[in-house]
This record gives C-alpha cells, structure tokens and sequence, in this order.
C-alpha cells in the first residue's frame, strides 16, 4: 500500500481504509398499549433497527391521565399511553435498556417521562449511568408548531435546565433535550428561518444554563456537547444538503464565539433526521415512497454534516397513522441506501464545490441576521410571548399555500398531472388504513386503577408535596419526580401538581396580522357570495375556528382561520386545546353560522359525537351546521356525515378559496333550510 | 319576521307604523330566557342589535320598548367599563384575570364582555382572536362573551357597539368593552363607556410621544399591566405619574374624576383584588340618565354625519324641535330622520 492517501479514501487511526458506520436507524412507534407497544419495539429491533424512537400519546404528553375526560378520545391514538412506573415496565420488558439508544417524543412532561426511564432502570437494576438515549423536551417549538405545552415559558425552560443539570452529574450520555427544528419546517418554516430559529432555540437554553451558573468550566462544555438537534428534511434535496451545512458551521461558530466552548468534540452538530411529512400527499400516495428516498439524501450524502440517526415516514402518513408493514418498508429503505450503496466509504464528496459553499454562505448570512433580530427582540423567550416568530411561520406558510394554489410550486400529482391509474396499495381489505383498537383502551385504564389501589398511598402524597415544594423553592425538581415516579404517582398527578405551581400558558395565536396574497376568480366568487349574504342579512357572516382535543397542530386550523378572513368572514378564532363544551360555548355566544373544526389526531369521531351531544343539549344542533378538516380516512366520511357533519375537507383540498366557497354553500343552505 | 320585509323596502311611515306593534312572542321568549343569562338566547338578541336590517332595526325599537316597559323584571342597570391601550399591553388576558376573579369573589355578579377587534381592509372580513388568551369556565351564565369586528368604522368603535350596550345593560350587572387599541378608539371608547381604563404596558413609549397623541387626558383610570417585576412597575409608576403632572391632569384632590393608577399583572396574578373592587364600587355608582342620553344623541350624530355628512347636521339643526326627532326610541328618531330627508328630496324635485 502506498504512503500517500488518497483524498476519495477515508482512513482510520490506524491510517488503514475504512468506511463510515450507518446511522442509527430508528422508526418513530407506539400505539394502542404498552403491551402491544412492546411486542412491537421487540419486533422492529429483531427487524434490525438498532434504536428505539417512543412515540407517546397526547393525554401523555400533555399530562393527563388515561382516565381525564380529555383524554379518552385520544387514548392509544398517535402513541402509547404511559400513566405510571409500572406502564414503563411493561413499556421496556424484555428489552435491554442498558444496551439501548432511547429516543422519546416527550416535551411538556418530559422531565417526568425520564423519571419514570430511570427509575424503571433502577427497579430493574440498571447501572442509570449507562443509559443513552434523548428526551426531546424542545418547548420552543411546542408553543411555535407541536402545541403540546402545559407551563408557561420561563417554567419550562427551567425544567430543561434542571432536566440538563441532573444529566449531567448522573446519565451523561443523556440528552436532556433536542433542539428540534423538524416541527418548524412542518409548520412551514422556509430554510433560513429554520436556522435561526433553532439556533435561537439552542442559544436560549444555554444561556439559561449559564445564569443557573451550576457547572464548571469542563462541565458546561461537556453539557454544550450534550446538546442535539432534531431536524427535517424537505423535497429541495440540494438545498437542505446546504442547510445541513450550514447549521454545523454555525454551531460551531456559535460554540466558539458565544460559548467559548474549547474542545472541538462538543462544538460538533449532532442531529437525528425524520424526513419531512408536510410534502407528503394524500393524492397518489405511492408517489410518497420515492418522496421520502430523495428527502434522505439530504442529510445523508455529505459526510460533514450527516445525521446521527434517522427516522423514515411511512408512504400513507398522509392518509392515516402507518402500519407496521408501512414502517418496515421504509425501515428497508434505510437498510438499502446504507448498506447496499457505497455512500459510507468516501470522505465529504461536496468540499470544495463552489456551488455548495455559496448556497451555504448565503444561507449562514441571512441566518445569523435573523438570529441577531431576535437576540436584539429580547431572545426566545420574548419572541415566543410576543407571537414574533409564530406569525413569521404562518406568514411563510401562508406564502408556501399560495404558491401551491397558484401552481407556482409543482406537486405531481396534487396540483399537476393529477389524472392516473388507481394505486393498488390502497386497495388492500382495511383500506391501507391504520385503526386503534377500542377495547385496548380498557386495558390501560384497568392498569391505572391497579396501580392506584395497590400503591403505598401515603408514599405517593409525600412524593407529590416534595415536588410541589422543589417547584416552590426552585430546587432541581429530578429527584423529586423519580421518588414519585417509585411511588407509583400517575402522569396526571404529576402534571397537576407542577401546573398549581407554575399555571398553564396560552401562547399568542399566530393569525394576528397575517394576511395571504391569494387572488383567483374562486376568490372572487366567495367575495360576491359574502357581499349577497350582507345585503340580505344585515351582517357579514360568523365562523368559529376550533381544535378540539388534545392535538395541538394548529397550523391547519391557523390556516383555515386566516383564510377564512381573506375571503370576508368574521372569524372567532380562538386556539388548541378545547373541548367540545367549550367550542360550542363559543359558537353559541358568538351566534355564528357554521362550526369548522380541525383534527388530525385520529380522534375525530369520538369528538364529532361529543359536539353534537353539546349542540343537541343546547338546542342548536339543527341551527349551527358542522364541518370538519384534517387528517380524516376516506372510509370514515360516510359515518361521519350520517351524524351531521356537512363538508369533511382533508390536504387534498389545498385550495383555500374552493373550501371558503364550499362553506358559502353550506351557511346558505342553512339560511334557506 | 321574514326576509320579506327587508325586500319590500316598505316607506318610512309604515315602517313607523310598524314598530308600534306590540313584541312578538318569539322575542318576548328569547328576552325572558336571556334575563336568566341563557347564553344562545343573549346571543340572538345581540345579534339583531348589531344586524342591518328593517327587520332588525324594528325588533331593536320593540325590544328597548320592551325593556323600557318592564323595570321590573328587567331591573339591571349595568356599567359599562371601556378598556383600551395599545395592542401587546395585554388588555385580553388581564380582562380575563378580572372576570375570573370577579366569578370566584362575587357569587352574584354577572359580566358581559364585548371585545373589539379590526377588521381587514382588503376583505372586510376580521379574525376574532380575542377568546385565546382566556381560559374562561364553561356553563357558567354569570360570564358572557361576545366578540364583535370594528367593521372599519374610524373609532374602532362600531355604531353596533354602542347598539348592544344598550340591550346587555338591562341585562347584566358589569360591561367590559375591549377595544381594537388602535387608531381614535380610544377616544371613541368614551362615548359608550362609564369609566375608561387605559392599559399599558410598563415604560411604555415616552413621555412626549404620551402627550402628542393627547390620549393622557382620555382615561378615567391607568393600568400598568405585566407589572411582572417590582423595580420595573416602581418606575413606571413614577414615569407615569410625572408625566400626568406635566399635562396638569393627575390632580390628587377631591375631585370627582379623580385619575385612579394601578399596577398590575395578569400572569403572575398582581393587582388583579384591587382592581377588581375598583370595578365593583364602579359598578355600585346609578349611571345618570343624562349620561345615557348624550351616549344616545352622540351615536345618533354620528350615523348621520356618516350617512349624510355636514348636510344631513344642517337638517338636523334646522329639525332639533321636532317632537318626533327629540322622543322616542334611537330607532324612532332614525326613522324620523330618514323621513324627514325623504320629504325634503320630495320638495326638490
């Protein structure tokens, strides 16, 4: 072999060829129960994933238990449900949690979600210090895009805090939290705002950090290294190779100038992937299976800037929650690109494109000019308050929804060629449809009254006064939360006591200011039926713009909400989180003309009977028509309609004016009935 | 009451003529239904106080009537309390702190709120976001909410405004009016409110810029919200108080329109008590019948300057001992009015 190295070879320390390890491959997962979640986690690693990525459900992550009102309808819908230590244990059997790399989707209740982690490692006898894995505990982006927060700002960044602090000193592989921007593109983020966003976002939690002032010097760089990213790629494949970039020199320059942070090790950009579902399509969705291919080069072809793990949607996430053999077929992809191609034994193959550098320039600039503006606002917590960067998000999506509609931006088979052969895919018996069982519900509440009756319930009372009185003082609320998680406190408990300490935060909206810049002749169409209607009745007319449930994806409704004025309706518009009492409540005050409610978390019939069983106590359920939006399966229409909803709109009906013009229709006919 | 009516573009004098019928039942039900605070019930006849039709406008004439008629049973005589300040100042949530506290203080109270907001200018159509910041209990009658567009109108303030007032007075013990916090609103608050609160936010702006916009003497009362930190609230305090001494309107004495300060904050639950007795000794004090008939003559002036300009002012001027124009109802005289032009047209031609 000869001395000199080739620049196309990756050598290792040994100076002898070698090639890269994958990443890790993860798929994101949970449903029904934690029996049925684990028999699925145990599948998929002897499938050959090598991480685990839980997927909670939102009574869960909101801080319910299964057995709150709120929750029912969401129990088991788009994660497992966990209400107590023993749920974890069954969660975690007979899967070695000290060999394992933990991903877990879990920001409002994080900190509890990792007690109950730990604990369940010590009861089970684990070294806690071995554990590895990640709580993504990112609540910036919760109250921008996700909506699943519960405590105001300044709390949640000090749970964070405490959360980095405790990880530290006793799991140091742990990260206490991600800094996600994959729910920013979702929400519409173009990339630059996703830089600076999530950059912001990072800088905000060390900052806080440093003012705590709990490590030394060696300490907090270890922590800085601890921070990881979460983040999205989209369809402009070569742009987010750049984005990609990008974000690990600005980290890197942030770590450097900001930080001070010495060792180059903890100034390296650590991301996990999941590629991007916003650009997935409910109309031909086999197309989705290629979309999510071309979506993974983005972050895996550039050696510098490659993830760490990566998490694949499934090809019908746009239909319903996949399958278990949806997931594997994109589980196999990841085994395809890494395993069959030779992308993992060549050394970074852009260094030195002059295109690749100035696109990551460009991007690097208008980012950190973002970033200062934000710094110079007050930072994140203030930009989050003040809504900024909120309406900047539904500002671009709005753009993003115009251009669709304009045909500007192409998507085959939703805005062009859209006529074609029917997929096979979806003909299968259950309609390539991915239903919870009912009954599995059942189960999990049987366990949470098991657990309730068979705890030392004294034990469980004093934990929860510790807690209430770590909040009070600002003690690190870790230990607290582990002694009740060993006391069997439930995820309910836990959460209440924390929102008596701390209240629950309402964040600004996002539809303040926005407006679109949609015209088109449906636009006019709905105009003149408005102006007809105002003539006639005196008024212009009323819509409430509501997301029921737990869901707290609101940039549809947001969407809908902004739209809905473009096309001269008197919006009441008033945020996530509501019951049907409530949103009925507010259709009734405000004496309006039409209902419009958003959901995409599977959960829309047990919440359409609940508004009808509130409109129909009211006397109103003849008066007030209904119609629905979001991710709702072609099989569940009929049903649906049969129990009153008038127009059930999902994202194949992208054109905003068509819908505003559709919902003319339905105010009239009321009028006229 | 059908569609019919509005069509029919019926003369002035059957119109008047028509008024004069007695309620009909379906209003008389929906009255009683809304003086126990049933909520669809309010709703609905808030609507026909804010809709802009014959129809409409005769059933307002029948319901104040109505109203008018049976002291008894209609004995409420609400305050109205016009909340303004720039938008940020957080006006939404600390309207919603002082209702819940109101609810949890007084077992007897009941508050209606109406909150404002712009409409767009392209559209016309407007975004009602003001139920976000609130988390208001669900089937309690005592709290009604209504959120209403500024339709455009230049004070923010619509005409509609001033209509539902009318009604929610006889209905409810307090009125919160929250207004869009922009443009002459304001000002315009005033004309519909017993008590104005302006609501800023600490060191809010400068001084000169306070005294340029001559907002400083519109107030009845300052709130200083997200008062979250003491030093912070302490100097705004200070701030404000010598720049009310430089425009000579903060005057400690015995006056009656004494300039009342408070510091509070929503969020952290500050000064939320002292406000809300404020409002309920506000709420204890008759409001005068002079008062309410300036409110009444302002809105009157106002929809004709708007509707006819300096030339339908000179009729009115020319026209001020007419009976007609000086009794009855807000609706009667516009009738009166409008006929009043329409005959003059007639002589005309």
């Amino acid at each position: 072999m000869s001395d000199e190295k080739k620049a196309h070879l990756l050598y290792d320390k040994e100076g002898e060829v070698t090639k890269d390890r994958p990443w890790i491959f993860r798929t994101y997962a949970g449903h029904t129960n934690v029996w049925a979640s684990n028999e699925l986690y145990r599948s998929n690693l002897a499938k050959g994933q090598t991480g685990l990525s839980i997927a909670m459900d939102l009574p869960t992550q909101c801080g319910y238990s299964s057995d709150h009102d709120i929750a029912k309808p969401e129990i088991g819908k788009v994660g497992v449900p966990i209400n107590s230590l023993d749920d974890m244990l069954v969660l975690f059997d007979n899967i070695p949690v000290d060999e394992m790399n933990t991903s877990m989707t879990i920001n409002g209740t994080s900190m509890w979600l990792l007690s109950l982690y730990v604990a369940m490692a010590e009861e089970r006898g684990v070294d806690i210090s071995k554990l590895r894995g990640t709580t993504q505990n990112d609540l910036i982006k919760e109250y921008l895009a996700r909506g699943t927060y519960i405590f105001p700002p300044e709390d949640s960044i000090r749970i964070i805090v405490d959360m980095y602090e405790y990880c530290l000193h006793n799991i140091p592989a742990w990260n206490a939290s991600n800094i996600c921007s994959y729910h920013l593109q979702e929400a519409g983020a173009t990339p630059v705002q996703e830089l600076a966003f999530a950059l912001t976002t990072a800088i905000t939690i060390l900052d806080a950090i440093k003012e705590r002032d709990c490590f030394t010097e060696e300490e907090f760089e270890r922590c800085v290294g601890r921070i990881s990213y979460f983040v999205n790629a989209g369809m402009r494949f070569v742009e987010e190779i750049c984005k990609m970039r990008a974000f690990s020199e600005m980290w890197d320059e942030i770590t450097t100038e900001r930080y001070g942070v010495k060792n180059p090790k903890f100034r390296r950009f650590r991301y996990g992937i999941q590629v991007n579902s916003l650009g997935l399509t409910e109309e031909q969705p086999e197309n989705n299976a290629w979309r999510i291919l071309i979506e993974t080069l983005g972050v895996t072809l550039s050696r510098n800037a490659r993830c760490r793990a990566l998490q694949l949607p499934a090809w019908n996430e746009a239909l319903s929650l996949p399958r278990p053999w949806d997931q594997q077929w994109s589980l196999r992809l990841q085994q395809v690109m890494a395993y069959e191609t030779d992308l993992l034994e060549y050394p970074d193959i852009f260094e030195g494109s002059l295109v690749i550098e100035s696109k990551v320039k460009d991007l690097k600039e208008k980012a950190f000019a973002e970033i200062n503006k934000i710094i110079e606002m007050g930072g994140g917590v203030e930009a989050i308050k003040t809504g900024y960067m909120k309406s900047s998000l539904v500002a671009s999506q709005g753009e993003r929804m115009s251009k669709l509609i304009k045909g500007e931006q192409i998507v085959v088979g939703k805005n062009k060629w859209t006529d074609g052969l029917e997929s096979p895919l979806v003909k299968d018996s259950d309609g390539g449809i991915f239903s919870v069982d009912a009954e599995a519900a059942k189960k999990t509440i049987d366990a949470l009254n098991q657990t309730r009756k068979n705890r030392d319930q004294a034990r469980a009372e004093a934990s929860l006064k510790k807690l209430a009185e770590a909040a009070k003082n600002g003690v690190n609320m870790m230990e607290a939360s582990i002694e009740c998680a060993k006391a069997r406190v439930t995820t309910g408990e836990w959460s209440d006591t924390l929102r008596e300490a701390f209240g629950e935060f309402r964040p600004p909206t996002g539809v303040d200011g926005q407006s679109l810049s949609i015209e088109s002749d449906t636009l006019n169409q709905v105009r003149e039926k408005i102006e007809q209607f105002i003539e006639t009745h005196g008024y212009r007319p009323r819509m409430v713009v509501g997301k029921p449930g737990l869901d707290g994806h609101s940039n549809g409704a947001e969407m809908i909400a902004v739209a809905a004025r473009h096309a001269g309706f008197d919006v009441i518009y008033f945020g996530i989180r509501l019951s049907a009492a409530d949103i009925v409540q507010s259709a009734l005050e405000e004496n309006v003309d039409v209902i419009g409610i958003s959901l995409l978390s599977g959960s829309h019939n047990e919440i359409v009977d609940q508004l009808f069983e509130e409109l129909e106590s009211n006397g109103a359920k003849e008066s007030i028509p209904v119609i629905l939006g979001g991710i709702i399966p072609t099989p569940d229409f009929q049903a649906l309609q049969q129990k009153g909803v008038k127009r059930i709109f999902t994202p194949k009906d992208f054109d905003l004016m068509a819908v505003m013009n559709d919902i003319m229709d339905v105010i009239n006919d009321q009028k006229s009935a | 009451m059908t569609k019919s009516l509005h069509k029919l573009k019926l003369s002035n004098e059957a119109l008047l003529e028509k008024m004069l019928e007695a309620l009909p039942k379906e209003l008389e039900n929906l009255l009683s239904k809304a003086q126990v605070h049933e909520k669809w019930p309010i709703a609905r006849l808030i609507s026909i106080f804010e809709r802009n039709t014959t129809e409409n406008l005769i059933a307002r004439h029948q319901i104040v009537s109505y109203l008018n008629a049976h002291p008894g049973k209609f004995n409420k005589q609400a305050m109205v309390l016009g909340i303004t300040g720039t938008p940020g100042a957080g006006k939404s949530s600390l309207i919603g702190e002082v209702c819940l506290s109101l609810l949890k203080n007084s077992a007897d109270i009941s508050i209606a709120v109406l909150a404002i907001d712009p409409s767009s200018h392209d559209s016309g159509g407007a975004l009602l976001g003001d139920r976000t910041r609130v988390i208001f209990p669900v089937k309690d009658n005592r709290l009604f909410f209504r959120s209403q567009a500024s339709q455009l109108d230049l004070g923010g303030m619509s005409k509609q405004t001033f209509h539902v007032t009318r009604l929610l007075r006889k209905l409810f013990d307090v009125i919160i009016i929250e207004t869009v916090g922009i443009g002459q609103s304001e000002i315009e608050v005033r004309r519909l409110s017993d008590h104005t609160c302006l609501v800023m936010q600490p060191l809010a702006g400068d001084q000169v810029q306070f005294m340029k916009a001559g907002i400083m003497e519109v107030p009845d009362t300052f709130i200083i919200n997200k008062c979250d930190e003491d030093t912070l609230a302490k100097k705004s305090l200070h701030l404000l108080k010598s720049s009310l001494k430089l425009a000579s309107i903060y005057v400690d004495h015995q006056e009656s329109k004494k300039k009342n300060i408070f510091l509070t904050s929503a969020t952290k639950h500050k000064g939320i008590d002292e406000l809300c007795q404020f409002v309920l000794e506000q709420a204890q004090e008759k409001v005068s019948q002079k008062s309410l008939n300036q409110q009444e003559d302002y809105f009157l002036h106002k929809w004709i300057k708007q509707a006819y300009g300096e030339f339908g002012m000179g009729i009115f001027k020319h026209f001020a001992q007419d009976e007609a124009l000086c009794t009855g109802t807000l609706e009667q005289k516009e009738l009166r009015f409008k006929q009043i032009i329409a005959n003059f047209l007639k002589h005309l031609h």
